[in-house]
């Protein structure tokens, strides 16, 4: 591990870390950030549970927000606890329920594109006589078969309703790179000549749900994540800062993003959250 | 205006336009033998991605069409085109018939994706290879961007999707080589002696056929058989250079008028 900081990273450091007066709410982005998904489970990243404690600690309101939909909330709350994470689910904000939440408001009864994982989130739902299509990171279940009953349940339908959970391109396995949901979101699309409803990171309306959780104003929060479009360039466009993490899925390239400029980059969230603390108690 | 270019050569469509699945558009084969006797060049021009050159050769024949096989022009040749000219070795999500017209292009180690209509191909596994090639470079080559095509038991996605999720997840564009793309209707000309402006093009697709057509410079028909709807002339501007029932009465107009 990387013990010295080049003087420049300090220099850059201090810059974001000067702008934290009124700081009260932080938003993790969970996956890249605490833990590396992967096999059995996946490996915390190291220092990450001691940093969530240490924010706890500080009085600063947490809320974690991630774009996870291979497991029901539950599921993969206490699979974070067994890696050692003092995490509940209250405290998660997952595209899963929030789509339920949107679902239940306008009567719409669901045609699933999902992970078998996920679809005990939606046991509470009428999904009979379908009259919209939810997509989510499918994995294995995205065969044409599964995208073609998608695309005839939608193309029958006046006008058509697609919602997307999260827009992601690609995302990293222990055994390479892999399609995200926004590819296939992106093929309905095309196919029906509609728009999706994305629920999720970068969805304004999502970080809106996790701010009101705590009760907190944008421009009092900050939301590190690993993705500079969906967590960092999602944040800003809601109005909360938002800090890169270089671990997950970080790339050096993300830091020379085309559209997206973070208002900090730091190596780990440890070293986020040590900033944010000493700040604090200046 | 239009009446007094040279013409030179006719670009006609086959399914749809000649012959709709296992019928020939009534006529039609007396009508392409009058043409022959014209002094003009004829090729035949299609989108296909499931049927290779000789399969839709056997077709023709046995609805007694008198073509020969070096007269078809089709999507997939186009795609063989564009690998030679490379030089890049293709993975092929291609339907299993439409192999036959890549044979002997070497397919090793790939550096180039192939899409076309294959839907036992398009599942995660297979899609995350092409995926990865894309990212590490490989072009994507698209037989077409179709949307979706009707079956029997109802509509079914076409290989449009998938090149559109691909080209999302590694953020490139596709290079599209069937209709209505100007480059095929350039390449369909490659051997023939003429320009553009001395060709015309018939077909029952308005806006693969026609207007692609129009677009590259040629006259375009529009044949009211295949998947013609009303008003579908209306829907490209500019307009058809001419709209007619079918193949016969365009060759009709052709050999009145444009000699």
């Amino acid at each position: 591990m990387r013990q010295v900081l080049p003087a420049a990273a300090v220099r850059v450091m201090a810059e974001w870390a000067k702008q934290l007066a009124g700081i009260k709410g932080v938003l993790l982005d969970i996956s890249g950030v605490l833990y590396d998904s992967g096999e059995g489970g996946g490996v915390p990243i190291p220092g990450s549970r001691e940093a969530v404690e240490k924010i706890k600690a500080s009085g600063l309101k947490l809320q974690f927000c991630t774009n996870e939909t291979e497991a029901t909330r539950a599921k993969f709350v206490e699979k974070l606890q067994r890696l050692g994470f003092n995490i509940s689910v209250n405290e998660v904000t997952a595209p899963a329920p929030a789509v339920c939440r949107i679902l239940k408001e306008r009567n719409l009864r669901p045609h699933l594109l999902v992970h078998d994982g996920l679809v005990p989130e939606f046991d509470e739902l009428d999904k009979a006589n379908p009259n919209c299509v939810v997509i989510g990171d499918a994995a294995d279940n995205f065969s044409y078969k599964n995208l073609n009953e998608a695309f005839r349940v939608l193309i029958g339908m006046e006008n058509p309703i697609l919602l997307s959970l999260g827009r992601g391109r690609y995302y990293k396995e222990t055994d390479g790179l892999k399609l995200d949901v926004g590819a296939y979101m992106k093929a309905l699309e095309y196919a029906c000549d509609i728009q999706a409803e994305v629920v999720g990171k970068p969805a304004k309306a999502f970080f809106q749900s996790a701010l009101a959780e705590m009760g907190v104003e944008p421009h009092q929060a900050i939301m590190i994540g690993d993705d500079i479009v969906n967590d960092v360039g999602g944040a800003q466009q809601c109005g909360l800062r938002g800090l890169q993490v270089r671990t997950g899925k970080y790339r050096p390239c993300d830091e020379q993003h085309s559209h997206v400029k973070a208002d900090g980059y730091v190596n780990n969230l440890a070293e986020a959250v040590d900033i944010i603390v000493k700040q604090l108690h200046k | 205006m239009a009446a007094r270019r040279v013409l030179k050569a006719v670009l006609v469509d086959l399914s749809g336009t000649l012959h709709i699945e296992d019928s020939a558009v009534p006529g039609s084969q007396e009508a392409l033998k009058r043409l022959r006797n014209a002094p003009l060049a004829i090729r035949f021009v299609t989108n296909t991605t499931k049927e290779s050159k000789r399969d839709l050769l056997e077709r023709l024949k046995k609805l007694e069409f008198d073509i020969a096989e070096d007269e078809i022009f089709t999507s997939l040749t186009a795609a063989r085109n564009l690998l030679e000219q490379r030089q890049v070795r293709p993975l092929l999500l291609v339907d299993d018939n439409a192999l036959h017209d890549f044979k002997g292009i070497p397919t090793n180690d790939p550096n180039a994706v192939v899409i076309g209509l294959a839907p036992e191909h398009f599942n995660y596994q297979m899609m995350n290879k092409a995926f990865r090639l894309i990212l590490h470079g490989a072009p994507l080559i698209a037989i077409h961007k179709g949307r979706y095509y009707k079956k029997k038991d109802g509509l079914a996605l076409g290989p449009g999707p998938f090149v559109t999720g691909l080209e999302y997840a590694t953020d490139t564009k596709a290079i599209v080589v069937g209709k209505p793309e100007t480059a095929f209707f350039l390449e369909a000309l490659r051997g023939i002696d003429c320009k553009p402006e001395e060709t015309i093009m018939i077909g029952d697709d308005c806006r693969d056929d026609v207007a692609g057509a129009q677009k590259a410079g040629m006259l375009g028909i529009l044949v009211k058989t295949g998947k013609y709807r009303a008003v579908d002339e209306a829907k490209i501007n500019p307009a058809p250079y001419l709209t007619c029932e079918s193949f016969p009465q365009a060759v009709d107009h052709i050999l009145q008028h444009l000699l």
